[in-house]
């Protein structure tokens, strides 16, 4: 089992907020004395209603006059009749279908509440005329607490929405057919009738004069009528489409708003019903069922950095039944060095951003994307860029399982208040910090680190390609040496290198910088590596960009990677990072390619497995010695690239499976 | 999924479909017969009706301890459990306990009606018990005691964008 059912997150949710709901009205009660044992009744209504003259008939209000006491037991009852509900909806919350089927469901106590919270509801408006019209969602969304069958949970709660859109769309209805929206006076008539004793009175306070205001002025009032007709009407759109619930929940705030201010009703008890509005129905009727959650779909939103992402989409493709990745063009043919992305992920469908087409669109279609076609999982593998769309998306996106690829530890905790990006970054920041509890990181000492930050997260190292064996390069010299990366001073210490070669001037060895050197400083350093090219040392360098084919063929030729990293470095935001233990560099996943060892400065922090491969060096004359100790011993460099090997076998699919699905797991 | 339960599921779905089409389809029959409903079937009409100028305008003056009570002292609800009781009360007694209503009943089911009569009418006593009883309830509500009540029904007329008051008679008297 990938994930928690959906069903037990979504009866979770509205367990919470429709108790907040019922407890919120029952505390409404006793603050306006309208409890039934403080109201204490001594006569009841009649209001036209066919269940009310039943109750009526069978004598049990008549019995309630004559014995005040039953007013506080029916009180009572009312706030400790929902406690066994609750208690047992908290207490036996299922973590998956099997805990579903093995727990047994008792649905007394959601029957009991249902039966209760009708009869308290009927007398209410008995005795003190509540009023139904703003309870009965109350009401008939209690029926789910009769059942533990996700089909008929989701059910009720579709008929609670298609009774939600009912009220607003009847309403807009009658207001048609009675014709009292072609009445021009009818607000105006309205607002004197229902505000006789504000108006009858000093009428000093701003409310009272804008009423009076609007009563004088019958066409403006009027116009207010039938905009709230409109708006009514317009929750027709609902019963066509589910696209468009997040506009209803605002359009139905609104309509509560102005309720209150126009009309001084208190109506907000119907808001419950933008429940069944915000949460996202599976897919099938049954989550054993494909294509409900418990078969999920992830989407991969990738941006930046391509190469960290074949791991994932092993993992996805192994894990879910649907994977889609959202990545740019460039991204999409530089995501591997052997054949085309589709036939390396045959499972997997890719949305590419064009040049033409900016990222906010882009990130637009991704969360359209993934409402419309009810994905389970979200996995960031990049955020550099548009935090507080993310952060405000993933607010109102509904239940969607996010997790983060952490690229830099303290970058995600930095704060920065120095220009309006660094302002929003922050907020974003510390909204996704709430909104995410599962990441990711290519180094387990992110992880670690990470952790100790972010208490209570889930943390798990996964690396960013899985190890795809053996390929020995040419024992033929030169001595080939590979330093992967962009050509950057301010990330890697290339003076270490030259001064390095200055000492084994005499061995020839090809060095070849794998990045673009076409940048001023990549033309600057490129120059300095000319300077000592002679009969022996040979330098190539790339301008441009070096598609993924040439960059892993490169590279899996070399004989020796070298990272010539300055361990402490500033992050694009400038907050301090340290490689190896708040950030990682490409070396582990550039690695991962062949078995072969790499050169790091000392300080460099590497997870066990990768220890084999790494030679840390405290200065060039050290790196000059281990140079030329592979170069003048090849029995033992051989014999080192097979122990490389079968410690980089650690490196497979298999064993990140767990990490993945705890990454994954609600 | 073996193959007997697939027509199983459907059926339940089957049923469980035509429950919320049956709902649905009372709740309109209700709405369409709009001068009565059957809980949990009630009206959403949100002041559909078309509403005539009105002749005169009823408000229920309450003056305690000498001070007439002003809503905009009042929060919402509160002011509706000041102003409710006395609408009800009001109607109770100019329906005389809704006659027509238990006629009504009386007419459709003569046989359960003349069974369970009793049960439908308030207490005689009510006329006399009220004006106490709101006293109470209204003290309780203000949060202080009350030495003197005064209930007037109000009239009044609206003219010229102005209420004029057309009348007020003392209703409950307490002193």
């Amino acid at each position: 089992m990938i994930t928690r059912t959906y069903y037990t997150r979504d009866r979770s949710f509205l367990l919470a907020i429709y108790f907040l709901f019922y407890y919120a009205v029952l505390l409404g009660f006793f603050i306006d004395d309208r409890l039934l044992s403080q109201y204490h009744p001594i006569f009841f209504n009649y209001n036209r209603d066919l269940t009310e003259l039943s109750l009526i008939a069978t004598g049990i209000p008549r019995y309630m006059i004559a014995h005040p006491a039953c007013f506080a037991v029916a009180d009572i009852l009312a706030f400790l009749l929902p406690l066994p509900l609750i208690f047992r909806e908290v207490r036996h919350k299922p973590q998956d279908i099997q805990d579903i089927q093995d727990i047994r469901f008792f649905p007394w106590p959601g029957i009991a509440f249902f039966c209760y919270l009708s009869l308290y509801l009927l007398l209410d408006d008995i005795f003190w005329q509540i009023h139904h019209e703003p309870f009965i969602l109350l009401l008939l969304l209690a029926l789910v607490w009769t059942t533990d069958q996700t089909d008929r949970f989701y059910l009720i709660l579709k008929a609670c929405r298609f009774y939600f859109l009912y009220i607003f769309v009847s309403a807009a209805i009658w207001k048609i057919a009675r014709g009292s929206i072609f009445n021009g006076e009818e607000m105006s008539r309205i607002l004197l009738l229902h505000h006789t004793d504000l108006l009858t009175g000093d009428c000093t306070s701003l409310t009272c004069r804008t009423y009076s205001w609007l009563i004088a002025h019958p066409a403006i009032s009027q116009a207010l009528y039938i905009a709230g007709a409109m708006l009514e009407a317009s929750f027709i759109l609902g019963f066509f489409t589910r696209r468009r619930d997040r506009l209803l929940i605002a359009l139905a705030i609104l309509f509560v708003i102005a309720d209150l201010l126009v009309m001084r009703i208190p109506y907000w008890t119907v808001l419950l019903g933008v429940v069944p509005l915000w949460i996202r129905y599976p897919a099938g009727p049954d989550p054993r069922w494909p294509g409900s959650p418990d078969h999920p779909k992830i989407v991969l939103y990738e941006t930046t950095h391509h190469e960290n992402l074949p791991a994932l989409l092993d993992l996805s493709e192994a894990q879910f039944e649907q994977v889609t990745v959202f990545l740019k063009e460039h991204s999409y043919h530089n995501l591997c060095g052997d054949g085309s992305p589709e036939q390396r992920w045959p499972q997997t469908d890719f949305f590419i951003q064009t040049a033409d087409c900016p990222n906010r669109r882009f990130i637009r279609q991704l969360f359209r994307f993934i409402r419309r076609h009810g994905y389970t999982h979200l996995h960031l593998c990049t955020l550099d860029n548009n935090l507080l769309i993310f952060s405000l998306r993933l607010a109102s996106i509904g239940p969607l399982h996010v997790s983060l690829t952490v690229h830099e530890v303290n970058e995600y905790f930095f704060r920065s208040f120095h220009t309006l990006r660094d302002w929003t970054e922050t907020i974003a920041k510390r909204l996704l910090r709430g909104q995410i509890r599962h990441y990711h990181f290519f180094l387990p000492a992110m992880a670690d680190q990470f952790q100790q930050r972010l208490p209570g997260s889930i943390t798990v190292f996964i690396p960013s390609r899985f190890y795809s064996g053996h390929r020995m390069a040419s024992q033929a010299p030169p001595f080939r040496i590979v330093v992967p990366g962009s050509v950057d001073p301010n990330r890697r210490n290339y003076a270490e290198v030259i001064q390095t070669l200055s000492l084994i001037r005499t061995i020839p060895i090809e060095l070849i910088l794998l990045g673009n050197a076409a940048t001023d400083a990549g033309a600057t350093i490129d120059a300095a590596f000319q300077s000592i090219a002679n009969d022996q040392i040979a330098i190539r360098t790339f301008k441009g960009y070096i598609p993924e084919t040439t960059y892993e063929q490169v590279l899996t030729s070399a004989h020796l990677i070298w990272s010539p990293l300055n361990i402490h470095k500033k992050s694009s935001r400038n907050s301090p990072e340290t490689y190896g233990l708040t950030t990682a560099s490409g070396l582990t996943a550039d690695l991962l390619l062949n078995n072969i060892p790499a050169l790091v400065p000392a300080g460099f922090i590497a997870p066990g497995p990768f220890q084999p491969a790494i030679y840390p060096y405290r200065s060039p004359e050290e790196a000059a010695e281990i140079i030329r100790r592979f170069i003048e011993d090849p029995v033992a460099y051989t014999a080192l690239r097979e122990t490389i090997h079968q410690a980089f076998s650690y490196f497979s699919k298999e064993n990140f499976s767990p990490a993945f699905a705890e990454l994954t797991r609600d | 999924m073996p193959d007997d339960r697939k027509p199983m599921n459907s059926r339940i779905k089957k049923r469980h479909f035509a429950f919320v089409a049956a709902f649905f389809l009372i709740q309109i029959a209700i709405d369409l017969a709009h001068s009565v409903t059957a809980f949990p079937f009630v009206h959403y009409g949100m002041f559909s009706e078309s509403f005539p100028a009105p002749d005169s305008l009823l408000r229920y003056e309450v003056i305690v301890n000498g001070k007439t009570l002003d809503p905009a002292d009042f929060r919402i609800y509160r002011w509706d459990m000041i102003q409710g009781p006395l609408a009800a009360f009001d109607k109770q007694v100019q329906t005389a306990d809704f006659a027509f209503d238990k006629e009504k009943f009386r007419a459709a089911l003569p046989g359960i009606y003349s069974r369970i009569s009793a049960n439908l009418d308030n207490s005689p006593a009510l006329a006399a018990n009220f004006p106490e009883w709101y006293r109470n309830y209204l003290s309780s509500l203000l949060r202080r005691p009350i030495r003197t009540l005064l209930v007037n029904r109000a009239r009044y007329r609206f003219e010229d964008n102005r209420f004029i008051l057309m009348n007020s008679t003392p209703w409950i008297d307490r002193e």
